[in-house]
């Protein structure tokens, strides 16, 4: 039993937060980024009397030619090939409607998934039928942008048996821009936990799996009760994300771990207080700058 | 309430969680998340108070006013209790969408406020039988992240007990008695909070409970019950909620749970407003 | 402002000559020794229950306890009216009514906070007892009005929602019983009627006094709602909870002798009434 009531007053001032590397150039809406014609049109840019300016605030990013402007805050812009985690929340002929945290909801198709058992064929009207049973409302999946409709409507796609609906464990959402893209966003951490980084800001945290659990494609949920130390390291990982996430930290294996060992020293739940989260915060920080990464 | 919608997989994964008493942020059934509190940020009002559980975040503020007493109770004080579940917190709220949750919550606070030893109501009456104080207590719900009533009872106290009711003289006059507030903002009196309750809210998941559940416990929840427990461990109001129905041996643990964290957080709650008196510190208010 | 001189002028507010009134209310110290209808503190009052007496209605039951009347009516299950609170659980609304002329006072005709809070325990009460899943897309209405009030009426109310949902033939797990109870100190007094009613929430603040009322589903050994007012000291309340129940479990003969009477005289094909 434990109550712990502060005062706002005792909370550090915004200044302390921040000492990292330079942010870069930050813009804000209508500011002229450059008067140079050279430069490609990008996101969160418009084109306005042979000026490039800014339509949101962020910092200003340049690959090449092409000029962008990426908010800290943002719902998720899919692009092909990124992994996501989403919910599904309706089903509807012949697909499922999946919520990813994107500007409208994703799509599921039923001929884009793999169907229990693995096996290929067309999808029949039974197949139509059984659609709940394979997913209904509120499961969560793991899956792959397909396709990025005209209107910014997302199409998923699980046909690989990496993807499928997700068992026991804990969803946690921070901002997409917070994930760094990797070439892998599965791992199976040497914590003892697996981790799921959706490009949309979705981090899955689950027990890990045996190899031969991988083969029914994810539909049979095993509802066993996870054991009390893989789900202490999940909560850990869990707190430990969301303390990355508050400090504006980004997202990926490396980082996670580095918190990880740093509130090793700090029972779990101490992780939610504010001034633990800045001490294990700060030395991960430190230990980047250290390796160089 | 902003609906969660989970899976099998993860309410048993919660459920599982609980019952191993390690939840999923890595809290015991009986911990409380830490929360922030600021008192006297609305200059506008006699009270104000702010509490932000988490990522819940409640904005009280109370006003005081003279009226007519009460025909029925005529030697007291009122009290009024709004909530506005504004839109700003889920955009579910919009229009009266919020406007039942809302009501349920006022009808708690109202009942917890409703026993006279909570408050010393005779003295906020002015003149016994015609004139008192009425204290409306308004409630901004900001931003909802799970446990709104503990949250807000929290705030309703502290805002209570940040509350300065300005003092009246009163002169006999040829046609009867004329009241006069003084508008000297030193010329005040404060109100007594040592009895005023709190909301604990015990949610029922499986065969054990939680207390300050998260969201994503509330939506594994089926019923809960909630007292109004004061610092000398008194329970004011008591009230069951949800569609599901408890066992009624489970029913004493659960109030023994919310009566031991009650006075806990009675006692917590009185020490840090007790700090920020003697601190003084300037406000803080809503930049982070 | 200007006056309307065709009207008579009277005050603004107007209040009722009762307010006025010293209140019967006695110490309810006293009534530890005699209770003002002889009762002994434990007794509860003779209960009568009748199910069947609105003959259009789904399902109906008429509840008296001594003075306190109350007739509740079933309608349903029937197709949900707006299509948007679409769900494959059934719904089931309850309405908490006092007839303006039931207290002492006159009630206005719109539903006061009261009838409103009095609503939703009630729902809260039963929905745990129906099996809602058996009824995809439908809702359940139930509306209870109080003719009389004379103390415990929301335990009235739910024994009397419980039989006419039974009558009705709607799937239920178990029947509801509700009882209250009023404390003052060591005291508790089972059912008590309004005077006693009032006598406790006087105290309050003065000692430990209070209300509590309990809905029980006995076959199941659930407590489906539970609700107190004013100040308990935690250690009565406790044990005043399993007191209530224990009433609740003494009132379950009755609910069941009332609906195997009223299926009964059903199948004789005798009218109820």
């Amino acid at each position: 039993m434990s109550v712990d009531i502060r005062l706002a007053s005792s909370r550090g001032k915004g200044a302390d937060l921040y000492h990292g590397e330079d942010p870069g150039n930050i813009v804000t809406p209508g500011d002229v980024i450059t008067a140079d014609t050279g430069f490609m049109r990008g996101h969160g840019t418009y084109m306005e009397e042979d000026c490039l300016h800014a339509s949101v605030a962020g910092t200003v990013e340049r690959v090449n030619k092409l000029v962008s402007v990426r908010p800290p805050k943002t719902r998720y812009n899919g692009e092909i090939g990124d992994v996501v985690i989403g919910r599904v929340i309706e089903l509807a002929l012949r697909r499922w409607r999946v919520e990813t945290h994107s500007r409208m909801d994703s799509v599921l198709m039923l001929s884009s998934v793999n169907l229990p058992g693995g096996e290929l064929r067309r999808r029949s009207e039974e197949d139509e039928k059984m659609m709940r049973s394979y997913l209904k409302e509120g499961d969560l999946i793991s899956a792959e942008v397909q396709n990025v409709m005209s209107d910014g409507c997302l199409s998923l796609h699980t046909r690989s048996l990496k993807y499928g609906k997700l068992g026991q464990g804990t969803l946690v959402q921070v901002s997409p821009s917070l994930v760094l893209r990797r070439k892998t966003h599965f791992h199976n951490l040497p914590v003892g936990a697996s981790i799921i980084l959706g490009n949309n800001g979705f981090i899955w945290l689950s027990p890990t799996q045996d190899e031969q659990d991988g083969d029914t494609g994810g539909y049979q949920t095993n509802l066993q009760p996870v054991s009390h130390s893989d789900r202490e390291v999940i909560a850990r990982l869990r707190n430990c994300v969301l303390a990355l996430a508050d400090r504006q930290m980004l997202l990926f294996d490396t980082s996670i771990l580095h918190a990880y060992e740093a509130s090793m020293k700090h029972t779990v739940k101490e992780l939610l207080k504010p001034e633990v989260i800045a001490d294990v915060v700060d030395l991960v920080r430190q230990r980047m700058e250290l390796e160089g990464s | 309430m902003a609906d969660v919608n989970l899976s099998e997989a993860e309410k048993t994964f919660i459920l599982h969680s609980v019952q191993d008493n390690f939840r999923d942020d890595g809290r015991s059934c009986e911990d409380f998340r830490h929360m922030e509190i600021e008192t006297g940020l609305i200059s506008n009002t006699n009270g104000s108070a702010r509490v932000r559980l988490a990522s819940t975040d409640v904005l009280v503020g109370v006003k005081v006013q003279l009226s007519p007493v009460d025909p029925e109770n005529p030697e007291v004080g009122r009290m009024e209790f709004f909530l506005d579940c504004s839109a700003n917190a889920t955009p579910e709220f919009e229009g009266r969408g919020g406007e039942e949750l809302a009501s349920e919550i006022t009808a708690l606070l109202t009942r917890a406020y409703g026993c006279p030893s909570t408050m010393d109501y005779p003295s906020l009456c002015v003149l016994p039988g015609q004139q008192c104080w009425l204290l409306y207590v308004d409630i901004l719900l900001l931003e909802c992240g799970g446990n709104l009533f503990d949250a807000m009872s929290l705030a309703v106290k502290a805002a209570l007990f940040n509350t300065k009711v300005p003092n009246v003289t009163m002169t006999k006059d040829e046609g009867g008695i004329e009241l006069d507030v003084s508008d000297d903002p030193y010329d005040f009196k404060r109100l007594d909070v040592t009895g005023a309750p709190l909301v604990v809210t015990v949610n029922k998941i499986g065969h054990f409970h939680v207390v300050d559940a998260s969201e994503k416990e509330e939506a594994c929840s089926l019923a809960r019950i909630m007292l109004g427990v004061t610092q000398t461990g008194t329970i004011t109001a008591m009230k069951k909620e949800g569609s599901g129905s408890l066992d009624a041996d489970s029913i004493s643990d659960m109030m023994e749970s919310a009566k031991k964290v009650g006075v806990l957080l009675n006692k917590s709650l009185l020490k840090a407003l007790g700090e920020e008196e003697e601190q003084g510190t300037e406000a803080v208010g809503f930049l982070r | 402002m200007p006056t309307d001189t065709r009207r008579i002028q009277g005050p603004e507010t107007s209040n009722s000559p009762y307010d006025f009134c010293p209140t019967a209310t006695s110490d309810p110290a006293l009534l530890e020794k005699q209770r003002l209808d002889g009762r002994d503190s434990a007794q509860m009052r003779p209960l009568f229950l009748r199910a069947g007496v609105i003959s259009q209605a789904r399902g109906s039951a008429y509840i008296e306890m001594n003075q306190t009347k109350a007739i509740c009516a079933v309608y349903g299950p029937r197709e949900v009216q707006r299509r948007e609170d679409f769900s494959l659980k059934g719904q089931l609304t309850c309405q908490f009514r006092f007839a303006t002329f039931a207290s002492q006072h006159r009630r206005q005709h719109q539903q006061g906070n009261q009838e409103k809070d009095l609503s939703v325990q009630m729902l809260e009460a039963l929905e745990p007892a129906v099996c809602l899943h058996k009824y995809p897309k439908s809702q359940i209405n139930v509306y209870v009005t109080v003719l009389q009030h004379d103390g415990s009426v929301l335990s009235a109310g739910i024994l009397c929602a419980s039989l006419a949902l039974a009558s009705a033939g709607v799937e239920m797990y178990d029947l509801v019983i509700a009882s209250s109870a009023a404390m003052y100190n060591d005291l508790t007094i089972s059912d008590p009627t309004v005077q006693e009613e009032q006598a406790v929430l006087s105290r309050v603040g003065k000692g430990s006094s209070g209300m509590l009322t309990v809905a029980f589903m006995p076959s199941i050994n659930q407590v489906s709602a539970i609700t107190s007012d004013g100040g308990i000291q935690f250690d009565t309340l406790n044990k005043t909870v399993r007191t209530v129940i224990d009433n609740c479990q003494k009132l379950y003969p009755v609910l069941q002798q009332t609906l195997v009477k009223h299926i009964e005289e059903k199948k004789k094909g005798i009218s109820s009434k």
